[in-house]
């Protein structure tokens, strides 16, 4: 419980364009309870004046669901990378210290250029391939419930990146796709009909940035607010790799 | 799309990861145990253990096939791996975090501990008979000096930690263990197993001393 009920405090890095040098400014509003980052962030954007009196042009940010499933709000909220939607404002402590979610180019303030994991996802094929020069569909695909379960893990993903923002190995100085791609390699190749692809894949993710620049530090199975067993994921593909590089180099 | 043998970054990874255990951690097992046996004092330790590995056939070529040349590659491309990292320990407090950081620190720390340690017993021994003949006395001179023994301490603590670590996320990196509870496991085998070898290691350092 944050000792002062008066009012909610923010201090906010702020930047008003792509490679600008970044500020700090610090708002503050009344208190009520129940607030979120982003519904007590709606009542600074209705008055934007900092703590200082000063009215400045309000903070811009990216949301929508609101709900913890589009991934979208992810920030750095008091030094965790987290969704901003879920971060409730009775739990957090005060100032509360906004950032920008690290690792991603900024656009304005906290609103991050995140086109990076869809790149990744693309690279690795994530996606189930229904088109093809025959039915792929032959009966209904069989699953039992135990592997359903696991599978159900992974399909939560909504890409918010805050694996990615948290990986030391991720970030501009490198080509890692990071463990978000990573596990829905996992998942698409554990579905009945994805499985086609899996050496696809596999390759994919055996070349540069691939599974092999993960330093096992397994900050992003700390920080995924969807607690993904993505270090699961990361073993299950060295184990797949391992089969796939036999497979290339002996054949089979 | 390519094939994992068109592209050489996995299979080098896998190389880089498989060398630091076969041979270069083997042969650190090795060398501790028979350094360990230097508590029977220096005519066994002269006239047995090290003139047996000294009479050994084809040894400089197994010297350098066996040891020197896979943990080169090691290090090298450990080199080259570790300027992939930007670790954060403070935000990320977590324990994996900081074994992922001193993975790759003591990487460093081990290379010019090496460096040091072959240069002052194997090459130093090329040129000087006395080195050769007495290792058992050269090694008791160089680690009577305290600070050569902390020098010796630290090279040794971070060889098995790198070794046990390195273990542990080979676990992780050809799919042994794949799930948390089998990951948290198998690390304390690993570090089990580095206890052990620090033993060792300690036990036949303490063996030099008068």
């Amino acid at each position: 419980m944050p000792a002062n009920r008066t009012s909610i405090r923010f201090k906010i890095r702020r930047q008003d364009a792509p490679g600008s040098p970044p500020y700090w400014q610090e708002f503050a509003i009344p208190y009520a309870p129940d607030h979120n980052v982003i519904s007590a962030l709606m009542v600074v954007q209705n008055n934007p004046v900092t703590t200082d009196g000063q009215r400045v042009a309000p903070v811009v940010w990216d949301r929508n669901c609101m709900e913890e499933v589009c991934g979208s709000c992810a920030m750095l909220i008091n030094g965790v990378p987290r969704p901003s939607c879920s971060a409730l404002i009775d739990s957090l402590t005060q100032p509360i210290v906004l950032e920008p979610l690290p690792k991603f180019p900024v656009v304005r303030d906290l609103l991050v250029d995140r086109s990076r994991i869809d790149e990744g996802l693309r690279k690795v094929r994530a996606w189930i391939e229904i088109d093809g020069a025959w039915d792929t569909h032959e009966g209904a695909p069989r699953i039992s419930p135990s592997e359903w379960s696991a599978n159900y893990l992974y399909s939560r993903c909504m890409s918010c990146g805050c694996c990615l923002s948290a990986c030391p190995q991720f970030g501009p100085h490198s080509d890692f796709i990071g463990p978000a791609a990573l596990a829905q390699v996992r998942l698409m190749n554990a579905h009945p009909t994805g499985r086609y692809d899996q050496a696809d894949r596999l390759h994919a993710i055996m070349g540069d940035g691939g599974v092999s620049d993960c330093g096992n530090a397994q900050n992003c199975v700390r920080v995924c607010p969807k607690s993904i067993p993505l270090t699961t994921a990361i073993g299950e593909l060295g184990r797949q790799t391992t089969v796939q590089a036999v497979k290339d180099l002996f054949g089979g | 799309m390519r094939h994992s043998t068109a592209d050489p970054h996995f299979l080098l990874r896998r190389l880089h990861s498989l060398l630091g255990l076969l041979p270069v951690g083997a042969f650190l097992i090795f060398h501790l145990w028979e350094n360990s046996q230097s508590r029977f004092g220096a005519a066994h330790y002269n006239g047995e253990v090290v003139a047996f590995l000294q009479g050994m056939n084809y040894l400089p070529i197994l010297e350098i096939v066996i040891i020197a040349l896979p943990l080169l590659f090691h290090a090298g491309y450990g080199l080259v791996i570790t300027t992939q990292m930007r670790a954060e320990l403070t935000r990320y407090r977590y324990v994996r975090n900081w074994l992922y950081w001193l993975q790759r620190a003591s990487g460093i720390g081990i290379l010019v501990f090496l460096l040091l340690h072959v240069g002052m017993t194997r090459i130093e021994g090329i040129w000087r008979v006395s080195v050769r003949e007495d290792l058992f006395g050269h090694m008791q001179h160089l680690l009577s000096q305290p600070w050569m023994f902390g020098l010796y301490l630290t090279g040794l603590l971070l060889s098995v930690f790198h070794l046990a670590n390195g273990l542990s996320t080979m676990g992780i990196v050809w799919g042994l263990t794949t799930s948390a509870d089998a990951q948290r496991r198998f690390g304390f085998v690993c570090a089990g197993f580095g206890l052990l070898l620090a033993a060792i290691g300690l036990h036949g350092m303490i063996g030099f001393l008068p």
